[in-house]
């Protein structure tokens, strides 16, 4: 693990560099078990999830949707999600904001048009930041056990838990890849306005990683399906005892019925309330 | 079909057994026969390409189970033909480590996984028998670290742990020591040594490296090219055979091979040779006695030759290190001061974690220094890209997979040229491909190629680049005996083109046979910076640093020679000048 300072003077490079998004990645996987959210069943979490994910886009109220959105905010803030999770959610929210923009002023619309189109800036906002508020708070295993759990195949659930364990290593592949192609490349020799020449040579070799990467993984996986059929993994997923004995932890707790009823109550005042003042 | 249990049946038995691998040319295996019993300790050696891995896959019946290919004779296991059983009803009897254990840890945590398998299994105290396995290697302190963040001796450890979860009869590791250094490869032997003699399983090993075998084994199994079991012996007998070991191109212990030359004319037919420095202490004990002043035949080696001038790297008080995932900033070098000059032929030897990658990382520009200045050339790294000093440096990794960027091994060594767009290129590429042996490989996937193939391919990439300094990873780790001599041949094709290489190693033959300037490090910081006899006259630095002299060197240590001999060669050289001096004062 190491923190890759790549481009001269470019300090853009270094809070992107594949090091900085590994780093942040695991922390959003794993780096948090204390979290307020991280507390409930993740079976419950999902069910709660799923509302305040398909909800939104139902919902015309404003009232409602900025209700939703200053709750959502807190617990995502108590979640402690990574930084860079925020930049791409901001980089989102500004594009979005200004492709609204032009294309109500460019069809004549308007800024009522504008500020129309902004409920659905705001619905993505209230899924977005549920969605990093949970996922989160939940680490890949728990994720797994609960998908397991809802009846999603085995397979499957284990394949997020196996994604996730070989994240770092394929990331630090990746990287070494990268400077492969650096090490033995040649930068643009002039750079172009605004350094356009370097960003397509980056651009360029960070694309063109992926094709070893890929290899490299294909040989791999060969011990690990032996490994699999050794630990008796194909065996396991035919027996449900063994389902019953992995998933035994799991129990919904009398805080998760309370935290389920808490959100109830509160997003039927958000409705009440938007009856009565609709924004 | 299944044998008459009796006390002394052998826990697996095959009964001559062929096999082919589906679209195969040739058989893997060819008639073998062989029985294990229980409570054995025993290696089975042989060349590559002689069917280790494929026997020991027989044990465990991921072949004929899982690799459907034409298989005569039958294995039994515990009395019971595999062909009859599953995979997983054999993996309760019969546990495997693969040689590239990393990818068989298929779970986030170290507990997880060695739960794993009994979960499987539907055992409903699945985390006492996963917790049992970490208390049997005693590594229950690393139950909640998450795999990725362990180093390769604990990922050892967890695959370890996870095969024993299942209390198996018999453990079959594939080769511990290729991808581990020598003081870890230890560490996983002495974990065999217990299991084995505390929780009586019987453990198979294939190894090539004769001291672990000789320090661990029992029994030895001789396989050769075809697939062929040429012998099994004890281990003193076997390792006592050294012409034959070298015809298979297995190095027998160095005090053996010694032994071999000094008494090949005095020794009884079919006695047995030392194989361990307690023996070989014990045989020559009374010999080396006498002192002996050291001549300048063997101690010019190791002079340096540091040229005056401009050095060619600079290090002036460099800190640098890595961000933890707590975004702390981890400083791995601790204020480093280093001149590199032309002519040198580093060794940068240091426990893993002790700051070699990094500080080769910081010459190749691929990392910075927080503080202090690094100067290749003249240039100060903070000021150029990687890409301006690979016109200086060539910087190859420990992993060769990581270095195949495109589609051949000869784009591959022809991409830095071409990148810079040079003219009539072909005749020195030719070149670089015949030297490095490659010309009939060009045309292949890196990845597809032997482990020697890979280095050699990793070297030609290098010389390509026609570099002043050349920086190496690890080179030598996971090769056989043969591609490692190979390895040091090419070295020396090297020393002609390069002003300057350094090689982060772990392999202390590479130190004692190449290098002329040895740099021990540890937690960040150079610990001895001098010349490979040198070295070896401070235990108490190897130790902090976690290396093991050559035998050989431990030897002379043992005996009372100072300066130690370096090389085999060296201390025959030096016990028949000792003999011969004999006689003259004999005589006198």
């Amino acid at each position: 693990m190491e923190l890759a300072e790549p481009a001269r003077k470019s300090s853009i490079w270094e809070k992107l560099s594949v090091e900085r998004i590994k780093i942040e990645l695991l922390r959003t996987a794993y780096g948090q078990s204390r979290t307020f959210l991280s507390r409930f069943d993740p079976r419950m979490l999902i069910g709660w999830y799923s509302f305040f994910a398909i909800a939104p886009w139902f919902i015309h109220n404003k009232t409602v949707l900025i209700g939703m959105l200053l709750a959502i905010a807190v617990l995502t803030y108590t979640s402690k999600p990574s930084v860079l999770v925020f930049i791409v959610l901001a980089f989102g929210l500004v594009t979005d904001t200004a492709y609204m923009l032009i294309v109500a002023l460019a069809f004549g619309g308007g800024l009522p048009a504008a500020l129309a189109l902004s409920t659905l800036t705001l619905k993505l906002l209230v899924i977005a930041l549920a969605s990093i508020a949970v996922f989160s708070s939940m680490d890949p295993e728990k994720l797994s056990d609960a998908l397991l759990s809802l009846g999603m195949p085995a397979q499957f659930s284990f394949g997020v838990a196996y994604g996730y364990r070989m994240l770092p290593i394929l990331i630090e592949e990746y990287n070494n890849l990268l400077y492969s192609y650096r090490l033995r490349g040649r930068t643009p020799l002039r750079k172009g306005l605004l350094g356009w020449r370097s960003l397509v040579y980056m651009g360029k070799i960070s694309i063109l990683a992926f094709y070893p990467l890929i290899l490299n993984t294909a040989k791999r996986t060969r011990t690990t399906v032996e490994a699999l059929e050794v630990k008796g993994f194909t065996y396991a997923v035919k027996d449900p005892k063994v389902k019953r004995i992995k998933l035994a932890y799991l129990k919904i707790l009398p805080r998760d019925y309370a935290f389920l009823a808490i959100s109830a109550i509160y997003v039927a005042f958000l409705f009440w309330l938007g009856n009565q003042y609709t924004l | 079909m299944a044998l008459q249990s009796t006390e002394e049946q052998p826990i697996i038995q095959l009964d001559n057994v062929t096999f082919r691998y589906p679209g195969a040319e040739a058989n893997s295996l060819e008639g073998v026969s062989l029985s294990i019993y229980r409570g054995d300790f025993i290696a089975i050696a042989g060349s590559n390409g002689s069917g280790k891995s494929t026997l020991c896959k027989c044990f465990n019946g991921l072949i004929p189970t899982y690799y459907s290919g034409d298989m005569e004779g039958t294995v039994f296991v515990d009395g019971i033909a595999t062909a009859e059983r599953s995979v997983a009803e054999l993996s309760r009897n019969v546990a495997y480590v693969f040689q590239d254990f990393e990818n068989q840890l298929v779970r986030p945590t170290v507990y997880d996984e060695a739960c794993f398998a009994p979960l499987n299994f539907g055992y409903e105290d699945y985390k006492e028998r996963g917790m049992n396995a970490l208390r049997m290697l005693e590594i229950e302190h690393l139950r909640n670290e998450w795999i990725w963040q362990l180093s390769g001796g604990q990922k050892h450890m967890a695959a370890l742990a996870a095969a024993l979860a299942l209390d198996p009869d018999v453990i079959v590791v594939d080769e511990p020591v290729a991808q581990l250094d020598p003081a870890h490869a230890r560490v996983i032997y002495e974990k065999l040594k217990l299991l084995n003699e505390r929780y009586g399983k019987t453990i198979v090993v294939i190894e090539h490296h004769t001291e672990f075998i000789a320090d661990y084994c029992r029994k030895m199994v001789l396989m050769e090219r075809g697939g062929r079991v040429r012998w099994v012996k004890s281990v003193a007998e076997g390792l006592s055979a050294v012409s034959e070991l070298n015809e298979m191109n297995i190095q027998p212990p160095q005090v053996t091979q010694a032994f071999h030359a000094l008494c090949r004319e005095q020794a009884i037919e079919g006695a047995l040779y030392p194989i361990t420095i307690e023996e070989a202490a014990l045989h020559w004990g009374s010999a080396a006695k006498r002192e002996l002043p050291s001549t300048d035949a063997y101690a010019s080696a190791a002079s340096s030759s540091r040229s005056a001038g401009e050095p060619l790297v600079r290090f002036e008080g460099v800190i640098s290190g890595y961000q933890g995932i707590d975004r702390k900033k981890k400083p791995i070098l601790q204020g480093i001061d280093l001149s590199i000059h032309e002519g040198d032929r580093i060794a940068l030897i240091g426990n893993n974690g002790a700051g070699k990658s990094t500080l080769l990382r910081l010459i190749s520009g691929l990392r910075r220094p927080w503080e202090g200045k690094v100067t290749v050339c003249g240039r100060d790294t903070r000021k150029s890209t990687p890409e301006e000093l690979s016109d200086l440096v060539a910087f190859l990794f420990q992993n060769p997979e990581e270095m195949f960027i495109a589609d051949n091994i000869r784009q591959d060594v022809e991409y830095f040229l071409r990148a810079r767009q040079q003219q009539g290129i072909e005749p020195f590429i030719e070149d670089v491909l015949r030297r490095f042996k490659l010309t009939e490989l060009q045309q292949r996937d890196g990845r597809l190629l032997s482990g020697g193939q890979q280095r050699r391919t990793t070297l030609a990439i290098g010389m390509a680049m026609r570099p002043t300094i050349m920086l190496l990873d690890e080179p030598t780790a996971s090769l056989d005996i043969a591609s490692r001599k190979e390895l040091t041949l090419l070295f020396d094709q090297l020393r002609d083109e390069v002003k300057a290489v350094v090689v982060a190693t772990h392999d202390m033959q590479l130190v004692a046979d190449w290098a002329n300037r040895v740099i021990v490090m540890n937690e960040g910081r150079i610990l001895l910076d001098t010349d490979s006899r040198t070295v070896f006259q401070h235990p108490d630095i190897l130790d902090r640093a976690a290396l093991v002299a050559p035998q050989i060197v431990q030897l002379c240590g043992r005996l009372g020679i100072e300066p130690a001999c370096l090389s085999v060669e060296q201390f025959i050289a030096y016990m028949e000048r000792a003999q011969r001096e004999e006689l003259v004062y004999g005589i006198g």
